[in-house]
């Protein structure tokens, strides 16, 4: 109650109005500084550190430890063949001795992967753009977006090749045409999805179109494109690799068809461990951004209700 | 101290074409605010008081009439930065702090030259939120949010305040020391102020004039003078005055 009724006595003097071209004006946001303080401990889980991790997360790794024993027990136990079904501990084994081969290889392919973001970005976030402001343009393109969307993209891989030769060009078409179509759609809804009476407020002030976009717009589309790169990096690293099936001398695709046509599942296994490793880690950096750039929006608001 | 700057509207109606069947929201609407005064509007859900508000402040266009702000037309006041907005949703930006959410209409729209603005820790001094200068809006109370919506309101020292039913959303008791808040923060900086409620005590606790709209399309039945002497305090509400204006409203209200 007493919260609702004003903390101090009300001041008995008038207001002062300053002028404009004095020293008072600071139309500016304030300093990083304050918005760094207003911030602390808001959403960052840092206090407890790593014992707090441990505490939080320890089914995961002990999970992942229980089904590599369990798989190692079952090849030594039945004498699969390495050619069939690789144990876990040659796999690590092969990743481990030839990691600065699967590390260079990786790098291709990451390379590719963010190429192809990079590229579908610029085209999909300036079509939302467009399309969040004019609905003619998206029932002009969206559709167009969609037929991109539902084309399978194996489909399209090798003329991609024929049209782009086997340099890196196929590679990074085939990551942005399929990382595209969430960045679009996500984007588009993101930029419309304002609170009304806070567009209206800045209707009220004659605010630019720039200006709604700067501080409007694009903060409340963040959680919506935070979703949509969870998704788009991923994806882009799969397109990356898919095209690299079709003809590549480099990058992890390489490595896991050459492998395959040498029965050797041993280093097929450890180029797909490379690639888990890459989906999990970027995943990981995008949701901790995520949760530092949100910390204001409610889902991040109900997590930590949750603890 | 800028005293702010009259409101006129000279025989507004509005229509909605694009409903099916139009809807007539208000027909022939004639209101005066005179420099410096308080002027509520009241009545019922759909008597088109909101829509009157959203007129006068530009973000709607009638469809026959005029409104004019310090002698401009609205969407001029808005080009001028003349025009304070506080609305039922506070619509504060959940990213930015207590201070960057009041400073918000500094930011934008700077060609507009406003010699003039209040000082940040003078107005948020004076809505009593010192401590939570840092804060988020996810972190204040509603009543607490909507004082952060009434001094980003006030920041750029509009000629003109135009208020739809702030402390709608509030519960009751908030919603009762709020009104003597805004009394206070009202007496500090004497703007023009065009207030919608459908709380008649709000209305007579707060204004100088109220209007009262009836009737589907609204049309203004009534205009009565508050003449409570000033400064006004809860005590306000208990006295003979207070319950024959309130009889009174009640009974234009109901169409009388």
């Amino acid at each position: 109650m007493r919260r609702e009724t004003g903390l101090t006595p009300p001041s008995r003097a008038p207001l002062s109005i300053s002028d404009g071209e004095g020293t008072g004006v600071r139309p500016s946001a304030p300093s990083p500084s304050e918005m760094e303080r207003g911030r602390g401990g808001e959403a960052t889980p840092s206090r407890g550190g790593v014992a707090r991790a441990l505490r939080d997360h320890w089914p995961t790794p002990v999970a992942l430890i229980l089904v590599a024993v369990v798989w190692e027990a079952w090849v030594r136990w039945t004498h699969t063949p390495a050619y069939l079904v690789p144990a876990p501990s040659a796999i690590l084994g092969r990743a481990v001795g030839g990691w600065q081969y699967f590390l260079g290889e990786a790098t291709v392919t990451l390379a590719e992967a963010f190429a192809g973001l990079l590229v579908a970005s610029a085209g999909a976030l300036s079509a939302a753009l467009v399309m969040a402001h004019a609905r003619w343009a998206e029932r002009a393109f969206f559709p167009l977006a969609v037929v991109v969307k539902v084309t399978p993209i194996v489909a399209i891989a090798p003329l991609l090749i024929v049209w782009l030769g086997f340099g890196p060009a196929p590679k990074i078409a085939v990551a942005a045409l399929i990382s595209f179509f969430p960045i679009l759609s996500n984007a588009v809804t993101g930029f419309r999805s304002v609170n009304p009476r806070a567009l209206e407020f800045f209707h009220s002030l004659h605010a630019s179109r720039r200006e709604i976009l700067l501080e409007l717009r694009l903060p409340h589309a963040l959680p919506y494109l935070f979703s949509a790169y969870k998704v788009a990096m991923t994806l882009s690293v799969i397109g990356a690799v898919v095209a690299e099936w079709f003809g590549a001398d480099h990058g992890l695709g390489h490595v896991i068809i050459l492998a395959n046509a040498n029965f050797d599942m041993t280093t097929l296994a450890a180029a797909v461990l490379a690639l888990a490793i890459i989906g999990i880690s970027l995943y990981a950096i995008t949701d901790a951004l995520e949760r530092r750039c949100l910390f204001w929006h409610e889902s991040n608001l109900s997590t930590q209700v949750d603890r | 101290m800028d005293p702010g700057q009259s409101i006129v509207v000279r025989e507004v109606s509005k229509v909605y074409d694009d409903a099916v069947p139009p809807i007539e929201a208000l027909r022939d609407v004639d209101l005066t605010v005179e420099p410096g005064r308080f002027v509520s509007v009241i009545g019922v859900s759909g008597s088109g008081k909101s829509t009157l508000l959203r007129i006068v402040g530009g973000l709607t266009e009638p469809s026959r009439g005029s409104v004019e702000i310090a002698g401009t037309a609205p969407r001029d006041a808005q080009h001028r930065k003349s025009i304070g907005f506080v609305f039922q949703d506070p619509a504060l930006l959940p990213w930015q702090t207590v201070v960057a959410n009041v400073e918000l209409p500094l930011r934008v729209n700077r060609s507009a030259h406003r010699a003039t603005r209040y000082q940040t820790d003078d107005l948020i001094d004076l809505i009593g939120l010192q401590r939570f200068r840092g804060a988020y809006p996810h972190q204040l109370s509603g009543g607490m949010q909507q004082r952060v919506a009434l001094a980003r309101a006030l920041i750029h020292a509009p000629s003109v305040l135009l208020m739809d039913e702030p402390f709608g959303a509030l519960d009751e008791i908030t919603r009762g020391t709020m009104r003597y808040e805004l009394l206070r923060i009202w007496s500090q900086t004497r703007k023009t102020v065009l207030f919608v409620t459908h709380s008649v005590a709000e209305a007579i606790v707060l204004s100088d004039t109220v209007v009262v709209l009836t009737g589907q399309p609204g049309r203004v039945n009534d205009v009565v003078p508050i003449d409570l002497p000033r400064p006004r305090d809860e005590s306000v509400e208990q006295s003979r005055a207070f319950l024959d204006l309130q009889a009174r409203l009640r009974a234009a209200l109901m169409g009388d």
